[in-house]
């Protein structure tokens, strides 16, 4: 009778990862899982332990652990010979295997701050992207993390962000700067050849804040230089690295550096995003096993390059708020960038303040390692948020800035979450805002029509200063709305006044907002209308655009200024005229 | 001298060391088989940093305390650190003196600083197990091995001050536990957390490596007065 063994009972997936872990052994890696002594220097260092008090699950040895013990067990023969006395333990079932994402994915972002301060030199940072790449080669993994992997593989960039869509932003932004600085010849060239810079970005600011887009090219047509976008292959950030799977984030390089390298780029510009910089800047030649023939820098270099050079000038005076700067972790931990920004932030505004600690003794913002787009750990993210709010707090200023846009996500939500009196912003639009510009003289206009003039908007929010807040800035800019404190509220009000446009908070009492959505979508009255979401809850994103064939017109998060409200409310509506 | 004391200060002692030297020829053997992973990236950072500024600064590391948050705010383990292994280095040159230049610790003033360098790593040995014990977040992530390991060296501190006199006069017993647990720990000490001295190079060289790639180390310390 053949003796039944561990092997047998083992899910297979467990298997799976046994066997792949194995496959992924380096010299490195195995010298993270060997070197640890437990001497629990590293507990003190992570954001999700400060702000956890008295849960040791969240200590950086206590969650290396886990993949150490497998490790022991399976590769490490003093835990084949002695399992029990160096803590070494097999995996067996899915049910373990989840316990693993829920540590590798949910209790660390992945920072590198217990890695830099391990006597030993354990670098946990990337043990724990070694464990999150072997969970997700069997399919195991938050649902964020598939649906932005699964756009990135299949679309091309991470938010899956349609190229018409990214085409129509980019005339979008060319035509606001043309009209900004009465300059036809501000232009967003997009696929010329043999330029000096390429300029690539985030998704991200292709779908929420296409004000960045625009800031930088006011900023490049200032400076004269001779730049470009793609028209594909755009992105420069990189879900490998959040999700460990190298695969991916050499596809995702190679579909980039190929693209520069056909339009015969000069250099590879990459926007203010510190995963996307270390991404593409450090690990992607290792992922795809590309040596890069081209120049890469960041666009905070570039700028600073510019005004050390003198093609572009700054009047510090226009950014007179109290200014903090946040060390993105993959800027300052992982590719050294602490003090560029710092210069540059000495130049564009008049009143920096430190944070404490910071550049590679920074706290986490909370949004690092792909979190923000795994909302089941939101609840998790903020609580851990608790050590950052109290650094913002304690600096006294009025705005903070950073270099990466997880970093601009993160940080409004612990801001929103620990109520600070605080925004967030990027040296991008520090600098556009500084950045001057001779306009040619002009004759005054007589009368300029308001850019909402003669548009019909329902808004729809359950907070009475909210609802308040949004329908004074939008008839102030010429609208006519109508306002609604529930879901139902807006159907009635949408079908009787037959707007133009719909804003929907995702929260409302009484009837779910996406059967709300979906009534407003079905209803052949309504063949037209715009529907803009408008939420403090960016973890419910999915809720609609994840889930509903006709995705809305525009995303918009609270905190909203006025600008930001009146630029989103224009572009949903300005694209709704191009259409017609 | 017994012959049984004599064997364990000689023959014992080179057995186990020649034992301990063949497993851990093996152990590293068996971690340099693991290939190490290339860069192929540009380096970042400003030309301050570099790989090889990088490893000679993670090396160096462990002599600056103030470089890490985790040693900087943490003064008194930093100090345990330091005195404990100050212990460890004193107790293994004693099984060479011992035996082989008893003559030096005919010095009476050598005697009494080798008994308070190693009574000090005793004392740390007795703090650090009742740290492990007492704080929940050390026992969260200690093994068995993490507890003996540090009993054993604890143990191995207490019969070394009593053994630095190299006195037998009074009995051979405290000489004997002292050999024998050295031997103990010879053989032992290369399947447990106490061989991380054999890896330490290694991590922080790669470490220390990539990051001078980064342009992260060496650390640059600018206007960081208020740093915790």
């Amino acid at each position: 009778m053949k003796k039944s063994t561990a092997e047998d009972s083992r899910s297979h997936k467990a298997q799976v990862v046994v066997d792949r872990l194995g496959e992924k052994l380096n010299r490195q890696i195995v010298g993270s899982l060997v070197a640890c002594v437990h001497c629990g220097l590293c507990t003190d260092s992570c954001h999700y332990v400060l702000s956890n008090p008295g849960d040791p699950t969240y200590a950086p040895a206590y969650k290396a652990d886990r993949i150490r013990k497998i490790f022991k067990r399976h590769y490490d023969w003093t835990g084949r010979v002695f399992p029990w006395l160096v803590g070494a333990e097999t995996i067996m079932t899915d049910e373990e295997l989840e316990e693993l994402k829920d540590i590798a994915f949910g209790k660390c972002t992945n920072c590198r701050r217990c890695s830099l301060n391990c006597p030993m030199g354990v670098d946990f940072a990337t043990v724990n992207r070694m464990t999150r790449g072997l969970l997700v080669s069997v399919g195991i993994m938050p649902e964020g993390v598939a649906t932005v992997s699964k756009d990135q593989w299949e679309i091309g960039n991470q938010m899956g962000v349609l190229k018409e869509d990214y085409l129509e932003t980019l005339e979008w932004m060319e035509e606001e700067l043309q009209d900004e600085l009465d300059d036809p010849s501000a232009r967003i060239p997009v696929d010329k050849r043999d330029c000096a810079v390429v300029y690539s970005i985030n998704p991200r600011e292709a779908k929420y804040d296409p004000r960045t887009i625009g800031d930088a090219a006011k900023i490049f047509h200032a400076a004269g230089e001779d730049w470009t976008m793609p028209s594909d292959g755009w992105d420069m950030t990189n879900f490998g690295l959040f999700s460990g799977d190298d695969e991916l984030g050499g596809a995702v390089a190679r579909h980039l550096f190929d693209r520069v390298q056909e339009l015969g780029g000069k250099k590879l510009v990459i926007s203010e995003c510190g995963h996307g910089y270390r991404s593409t800047r450090c690990e992607a030649p290792n992922w795809a096993k590309y040596d890069v023939p081209f120049e890469m820098e960041s666009s905070v270099e570039t700028m600073l390059r510019y005004v050390k050079e003198g093609r572009i000038k700054l009047d510090k005076t226009r950014n007179s708020e109290p200014v903090t700067f946040h060390d993105s972790c993959n800027l300052a931990r992982s590719c050294g960038m602490t003090e560029e920004p710092r210069e540059l932030l000495n130049l564009v505004c008049t009143d920096f303040r430190e944070m404490y600690p910071n550049r590679e003794e920074n706290y986490c913002c909370t949004g690092g390692g792909g979190a923000m787009s795994m909302s089941e750990y939101t609840p998790r993210r903020l609580k851990s948020g608790k050590i950052k709010a109290e650094q913002l707090k304690a600096t006294g200023a009025k705005v903070v800035v950073t270099s990466c846009h997880n970093c601009v996500d993160g940080l409004t939500d612990v801001i929103r979450h620990y109520e600070l009196d605080m925004k967030v912003t990027q040296l991008v639009n520090l600098v556009a805002e500084a950045l001057v510009i001779e306009k040619p003289a002009r004759a005054p206009a007589v009368a300029e029509e308001l850019p909402l003039a003669g548009r019909r908007i329902v808004v729809a929010d359950d907070e009475p200063d909210q609802l308040l807040y949004l329908a004074t800035v939008m008839e102030d800019y010429g609208a006519t709305v109508y306002q609604a404190a529930t879901g139902d509220e807006a159907l009635e009000l949408a079908r009787k006044e037959k707007p133009d446009l719909v804003t929907l908070d995702l929260s409302m009492p009484g009837r779910p907002v996406t059967e709300i959505f979906e009534l407003l979508r079905s209803d052949s009255e309504l063949e037209g209308l715009k529907i803009c979401l408008i939420t403090g809850r960016p973890e419910m994103r999915e809720l609609i655009y994840q889930r509903m064939e006709i995705p809305p017109d525009g995303y918009l998060d609270k905190p909203l200024s006025e600008d930001d409200l009146l630029r989103g409310v224009r572009k949903v509506l300005e694209l709704s005229h191009q259409e017609g | 001298m017994s012959d049984f004391l004599h064997f364990s200060e000689h023959t014992l002692q080179e057995v186990a060391l020649v034992f301990m030297t063949c497993v851990y020829v093996i152990r590293i053997v068996w971690f340099l088989r693991f290939a190490a992973g290339k860069e192929r990236q540009g380096q970042t950072g400003s030309g301050a940093t570099s790989p090889t500024k990088g490893f000679i600064y993670s090396w160096a590391n462990v002599a600056m305390p103030w470089a890490m948050e985790s040693t900087r705010t943490k003064r008194s383990l930093y100090v345990q650190f330091v005195l404990f292994h100050l212990g460890v280095t004193t107790a293994i040159g004693l099984s060479f003196v011992i035996p082989y230049a008893p003559g030096l610790l005919e010095n009476r003033v050598l005697v009494l600083v080798l008994q308070i360098v190693i009574g000090l790593a005793f004392l740390v040995g007795v703090r650090r197990f009742i740290r492990r014990v007492s704080d929940p977040y050390m026992r969260a992530i200690s093994s068995p091995d993490d507890y003996f390991s540090l009993v054993l060296l604890t143990a191995w501190f207490l019969f070394a001050v009593l053994a630095v006199p190299n006195n037998s006069a009074g009995g051979e017993w405290h000489l004997l536990t002292y050999f024998w647990l050295t031997a103990f720990f010879l053989v032992y000490v290369p399947f447990s957390k106490i061989s991380h001295y054999l890896y330490y190079p290694f991590t922080r060289y790669y470490f220390g490596r990539s990051m001078g790639y980064r342009g992260v180390y060496p650390i640059r310390r600018v206007h960081k007065a208020k740093t915790s």
